[in-house]
């Protein structure tokens, strides 16, 4: 079982160095994702259209202020989940 | 031979990644502990974090936090300064949210587990539902697959 476990674990681990040669460099300013246009207008226009200067912040509760109200979501659910999981329970 | 060691060293972030993965992997599959494989799920969750904010890095960059975007002189943010790329910082902000919220629901179920079995050792649960009910074990399964 242990030896099942650790094939399947290294072949994993393979299939992701194998795809993972062509990612770009560590670092590289000229990767695709650096170099997408949202980027490049987040980074340029995110003060002048939110009023924040640090860029995740105004990306997290401006752009992106649904996703973050689903987040809030999660954490209710979960919460929630783990009253009703620990509750003291009457018998 | 030196071509193979640039290649490893220009993207030794995902070999360090990949490298933490396995252990987490390993750790999911093949323990039999309920919390160690909790322990093992939070090592690959972070290594998918680290991925992705190893994506975002850019060489001679700095954190995205325009330089000169407070105070009065708002206007005059510096424009030749390098930034790493904001986006995946935000998407693992969110994940990491998402992580914690799973890693307290999945403690809170073993805890549970713990009082209702007295033990958190796979093998123990599954034997003692044996015990209580038969009809869960597969030999039982495969037998009564049998008769009908």
């Amino acid at each position: 079982m242990k030896t099942l476990a650790l094939f399947v674990v290294i072949l994993a681990g393979a299939m992701l160095i194998y795809a993972g040669q062509d990612l770009p460099a560590f670092g590289d300013i000229n990767s695709p994702a650096y170099q997408h246009r949202m980027t490049q207008y987040f980074i340029e226009n995110s003060l002048s259209e939110s009023g924040v200067p640090n860029i995740v912040t105004a990306l997290l509760a401006n752009y992106r202020g649904y996703d973050t109200l689903g987040e809030t979501t999660v954490i209710f659910t979960a919460g929630m989940a783990v009253i009703l999981l620990l509750r003291r329970r009457e018998k | 031979m030196s071509g193979v060691l640039d290649i490893v060293y220009a993207e030794y972030n995902y070999w360090i990644y990949v490298t933490l993965m396995m252990i987490g992997f390993y750790a999911m599959i093949a323990k039999k502990n309920l919390i160690k494989k909790i322990i093992g799920a939070n090592i690959f969750q972070t290594a998918i974090f680290l991925f992705y904010i190893s994506l975002g890095e850019v060489e001679g960059g700095t954190a995205p936090i325009l330089v000169g975007g407070h105070g009065e002189h708002a206007a005059e943010v510096a424009h030749e300064v390098i930034y790493v790329n904001p986006l995946p910082h935000v998407l693992i902000l969110t994940a990491i949210v998402v992580a914690v919220s799973t890693t307290a629901v999945a403690l809170a179920l073993v805890i549970r587990i713990y009082q209702e079995y007295g033990s958190i050792e796979e093998d123990v649960i599954l034997a003692a539902r044996r015990k209580l009910q038969p009809e869960f074990s597969e030999h039982a399964r495969l037998k009564g697959g049998e008769d009908e």
